[in-house]
């Protein structure tokens, strides 16, 4: 047992140094000059659609659960107002 | 009073003079419910992205508004009456955004 732990240890450490490792990511909308959500930034909304028009899921893109509350919302005004197609991405 | 972002949709094959006059509907409307219009912003006519009723373009206009929010229902109802006014958008906003808005900064580019 105690072999094991501290095979697990020696793991964390190399995972720390590994280029393999991904680096820490961040929420792109909560840091300093982030841009602000906003429905009639179609430009910015793109980004985060599939192709199919589907809102890609925050596990992808790493935004955090506020954040993409408010994307979510914003993308949707912007599909009524039709800036956006509900069901392909526009390419502009 | 809060403050309000609206946006409108007009059906394209009507004449400006026409625009115009429902414009002058809409802002008389906000008027007579105590309303005070900040800023107003004319996108013109764009393609839209999926067809309305048949219409493959609209008429877009954006108001920045102060209202009392127990007032927005009565003008929606007035909107969705009036067959020239495809759809709108009510949203609350805390502060309003200084103009030009994204939408057109990023088609001049």
């Amino acid at each position: 047992m105690k072999k094991n732990k501290n095979n697990k240890f020696k793991h964390k450490d190399d995972r720390k140094n590994s280029p393999f490792e991904e680096r820490k990511r961040f929420c792109p909308f909560s840091q300093k000059n982030s841009p602000k959500i906003d429905y009639k930034d179609t430009k910015l909304l793109s980004r985060y659609i599939s192709e199919k028009g589907k809102i890609t899921p925050s596990r992808i893109t790493n935004i955090s659960s506020k954040k993409q509350k408010q994307l979510a919302q914003a993308i949707k005004r912007a599909r009524f107002l039709s800036l956006i197609s509900y069901t392909h991405k526009n390419f502009y | 009073m809060n403050k309000f972002e609206t946006v409108i949709l007009l059906t394209p094959d009507i004449s400006t003079t026409i625009v115009d006059k429902e414009e002058e509907f809409f802002l008389n409307s906000i008027l007579k419910n105590e309303g005070k219009i900040i800023n107003q912003e004319d996108w013109g006519l764009r393609d839209l992205s999926y067809n309305i009723k048949n219409y493959k373009k609209a008429f877009y206009k954006f108001y920045q508004i102060e209202i009392n929010g127990s007032k927005i229902q009565d003008i929606k109802k007035n909107l969705s009456q009036n067959e020239k006014i495809m759809r709108h958008l009510f949203v609350k906003v805390e502060t309003h955004q200084e103009l030009p808005t994204k939408m057109i900064k990023n088609e001049e580019k």
